[in-house]
């Protein structure tokens, strides 16, 4: 798909001031860092991204939009919390956190010193699959942000103070969303009781056990390991020159070698044959249910249909499962349903907060009805073109401004290797039609045993099962 | 009617806002929560559709729809595919003109209310930001608890839902805004559709007085068993957005906990690692609002971080900002303001605001000439006449068994600290 636009791109722009530009940066002479402009990548109707490779591996994507002066500048690293060792867990997060420290030639609290007085707004987040760093900037201050970015990718410096410093930060991170979450230590035994062996059973922010132990040399080493040219993308969306970029880019990274990544120790989940579930006790007024079925990859063909088929469940109030749960029967306050957007094969997650004096199995039963209905039969045309309206008004909603728009870009780069995958999600998603629901749905919730972690009132202890 | 628009055709998007000047401050003593209900009963059914029919509807031609009742406005909003435009209009029309009330649906609505107050015991720092309000605006609208109890909502009847709609949602009481792909005159005729589709008849007026600061510092402790961490919680009263003084707050705010590289960030995360986030803010609305510290430690660093944050607060009243911290965080405001005005939907935002809260007409017009023109002097006599560090409440959602009597120790002149079950109404 991206070659055949790649190729009608190339043709309409023949000729133009930017091409010969882009022309000239691929062939920059002997002993000099090149980007090679590897084309162009229609954006929906007006916008589009253009792609290039420096010699030393790393990838730059650009989308210009100038409907206001600020722009987006991300930094995609392919790895995440999947890569980590036994016993190392919570590492790629943590390094998360040490890369707004200190640096070569540059004091630890400076880099957010001048990002802010940019007027930046900056900060990061690490998944399974994959870290990323952002700036949203004015467009004036878009060169500064290029050259600390460029230090940052290669001038780390981990000392033991400021590590065990950040690794209390952490472990508050971890109480706020974990410990004292209910929602989030239900969504982390989930993980870990639906996953044996791929790393997806273990939680990105890391087993506080994990946390407390890690050092700097191991961050160092996941650094020097990781964070390399070859294992990034960078992402600018916003008012900018688009060879002005590449040209700043190219210079400011070209002192960054590329590294042999690698090969990913990657242990493919078994299938899941039986039921797994777990009962915990936490002072909540109400049980509360996760339920998880093993699903697709995001490349998987059926992973539309199945985020369509949960949208017609769980996608707002005129969904299948919040009408029968929350307001006919009213045994429910909350029912979500999610497919994970996951590089490798994820989970359709489910999750239910029941009502006072109803329960979690009351929950589950009526859960299970609305799973088998549409096992059972297909949805109906009405449910499939709501389902599509939702998801065109949901990406349509992402792409209002240029931080979300390097955000779907990177995203969709990084787990599916396409910069323009959001637009062919929409695509994809506008060709599902009911048959694809049905089978999706007998492929995904017909046998497959589930994982159940439900959550009782009590006082923290663990009831098991 | 006042209409604002702002057209951009980047995106095939366009958002619509209906706003009332009224909120949960019109609330009957006795039935909070009322203007809440009312406002989420007008997507329960109207003459023509039923309940489940408008959620299709929604959901058919690419909407999101969503309402909203604050202390002091109450409002609508609609986002929809430009495709969609005159469906989401007439939609629009539907619920806020002709809501059928229907009293089964009300009870629905009510049950499931009280449901969410049950749950939002789940919710540490909504707990703790209560109690906070609670005990600061005490006696005042702003105290009272917007989505009601139990109590109170079992209280509530058909009459009084539609009463309270009526107080609100009428022809003169409307604030309307466009933002995105659409331009000037469709939006015209949409506003006409809409304006028309409402009852003429008086609003009831919005009549709020200004707080009084609480007598002496007060400890609210929110007890809730096996905490590993805290929600602290700090503050007194801060500015209205018509006072002078109100943007040198701003800035001497964004001084002690309004950027990454903040006095509070600094001190309480960076050098201690006692909390993930750390932060102050100075919030708007039609009279003098809360101003608030926040931060969330272990519970085992609850007390000393209570005591850290206070000597922050005294040291900042006392010596204010130094000049160097003044030209930084008045650089930061400036260049960060392109992010307030990135998208036609914030851009319209702001004109909605003003009308919505009576703001000074040029308040955000000339915001930014109002910070650059912030002196040391103005920010360190806004902290000095702004904020009394003896008159403050600290709200706290934690063990109290554990952690309650070293808090109370750590501040200096508590009186006995109020302590409350998280399940408590």
């Amino acid at each position: 798909m991206i070659e055949e636009k790649r190729s009608r791109m190339a043709t309409s722009r023949a000729g133009t001031r930017r091409d010969r530009g882009r022309a000239a940066l691929a062939t920059a002479g002997p002993g000099r860092m090149a980007a090679e402009y590897e084309g162009t990548v229609p954006y929906g109707p007006r916008l589009g991204v253009a792609q290039y490779r420096l010699a030393n591996g790393l990838r730059l994507l650009l989308i210009e939009d100038h409907s206001a002066p600020v722009a987006a500048y991300h930094t995609w690293f392919r790895v995440g919390s999947r890569h980590e060792r036994p016993g190392k867990t919570g590492l790629a997060h943590l390094l998360e956190h040490l890369m707004f420290n200190e640096f070569e030639g540059l004091p630890a609290g400076e880099f957010d010193r001048r990002m802010e007085q940019a007027g930046a707004e900056t900060n990061a987040a690490t998944w399974v699959d994959w870290t990323y760093y952002y700036e949203h900037v004015p467009a004036s201050q878009l060169g500064m942000v290029i050259e600390l970015e460029a230090r940052r990718m290669g001038k780390l410096v981990l000392q033991d103070a400021l590590v065990q410093s950040e690794l209390e930060v952490v472990a508050n991170e971890r109480r706020y969303r974990v410990e004292d979450d209910v929602d989030g230590t239900v969504n982390e035994r989930l993980y870990a009781l639906a996953f044996t062996r791929h790393g997806y059973a273990n939680p990105t922010i890391g087993w506080m056990q994990d946390i407390q132990g890690l050092t700097a040399d191991d961050c160092a080493r996941f650094y020097r390991t990781y964070y390399a040219p070859n294992n990034a993308v960078i992402v600018v969306a916003g008012h900018f020159d688009e060879l002005r970029v590449v040209e700043r880019v190219t210079k400011a990274y070209g002192y960054l070698d590329p590294v042999e990544l690698p090969v990913e120790d990657k242990r493919p989940e078994p299938p899941q044959t039986a039921v797994r579930s777990e009962t915990l006790r936490r002072p909540t007024a109400t049980d509360k249910v996760a339920m998880g079925v093993h699903g697709p990859a995001m490349g998987d063909v059926d992973h539309a249909p199945l985020t369509l088929l949960c949208d017609v469940l769980f996608g707002g109030r005129a969904s299948r499962v919040h009408r029968e749960l929350v307001r006919d029967r009213e045994i429910a306050i909350e029912v979500r349903g999610w497919v994970s957007t996951f590089e490798d094969p994820g989970l359709v997650e489910i999750q239910l907060t029941a009502r006072e004096g109803h329960s979690a199995e009351e929950l589950i039963d009526a859960v299970e009805t609305e799973l088998a209905k549409v096992v059972e039969a297909p949805v109906t045309q009405e449910e499939v073109e709501r389902a599509k309206a939702r998801a065109e008004l949901a990406l349509v909603r992402e792409l209002e401004t240029c931080g979300g728009k390097a955000e779907q870009i990177g995203f969709y780069d990084v787990v599916l290797g396409d910069p323009g995958g959001a637009m062919e999600r929409l695509q994809r998603y506008r060709r599902v039609e009911r048959g694809d629901m049905l089978r999706a749905a007998r492929r995904y919730f017909g046998l497959q045993p589930r994982t159940v972690v439900t959550v009782k009132p009590g006082d923290g202890t663990e009831a098991g099962e | 009617m006042k209409v604002h628009v702002e057209t951009s055709p980047a995106l095939p998007l366009v958002t619509i806002l209906a706003g009332f000047r009224g909120g949960t401050v019109l609330d009957p003593p006795g039935k909070e929560g009322l203007t809440r209900i009312a406002m989420r009963m007008i997507r329960r059914g109207t003459g023509k559709r039923t309940a489940m029919q408008i959620e299709s509807d929604v959901d058919r031609i690419g909407a999101d729809l969503g309402e909203h009742a604050g202390a002091s406005s109450s409002s609508v909003s609609m986002d929809v595919i430009r495709r969609s435009l005159d469906a989401g209009v007439e939609l629009l029309c539907d619920v806020l003109g002709a809501p059928s009330f229907d009293e089964a649906e009300l009870g629905k609505l009510l049950r499931e209310a009280e449901s969410e107050i049950v749950e939002a015991r789940n919710n540490d720092r909504g707990l703790c930001v209560r109690a906070f309000r609670r005990t600061l605006f005490e006696g005042h609208p702003f105290g009272r608890r917007s989505s009601g109890t139990i109590d109170s909502l079992r209280r509530i009847t058909r009459q009084d839902v539609v009463d309270q709609v009526g107080k609100l949602v009428t022809r003169d009481n409307l604030v309307l805004a466009f933002a995105g792909d659409v331009d000037a005159d469709t939006a015209a005729r949409a506003a006409e559709r809409i304006s028309a589709a409402l009852p003429d008849r008086a609003a009831a007026p919005r009549v709020i007085p200004d707080p009084a600061p609480p007598a002496g510092r007060r400890l609210v402790f929110v007890d809730k068993p096996n905490r590993t961490q805290t929600q602290i919680v700090i503050g007194g009263l801060g500015t209205s957005a018509h006072d002078d003084d109100h943007v040198p707050l701003l800035v001497a705010s964004t001084v002690l906990g309004g950027t990454f590289t903040s006095r509070l960030m600094k001190e309480v995360r960076s050098k201690r690692g006692w909390s993930y986030g750390a932060s102050s803010s100075l919030p708007v609305d039609v009279c003098r609002e809360a101003f608030m510290v926040w931060t969330h430690p272990a519970a085992a660093d609850a007390s000393a971080c209570v005591a850290l944050e206070l000597d922050l607060l005294e040291a900042w009243r006392a010596n204010g900002v130094t000049a160097r911290e003044l030209a930084f965080a008045k650089r930061y405001l400036i260049r960060s303001h392109a992010f307030e005005v990135d998208t036609p939907s914030k851009r319209v935002q702001r004109r909605f605001a003003t009308d919505l809260f009576d703001l000074p007409q040029d308040y955000y017009d000339r915001f930014l000439r109002r910070v650059e023109e912030t002196t040391l002097e103005a920010a360190n006599e806004a902290i000095r006449r702004r904020i009394d560090t003896e008159r403050m409440v600290v709200a706290i959602t934690g063990t109290f068994g554990e952690i309650g009597e070293a808090v109370a120790a750590a501040i200096p002149g508590v009186k006995e600290p109020a302590v409350m079950a998280f399940d408590q109404e």
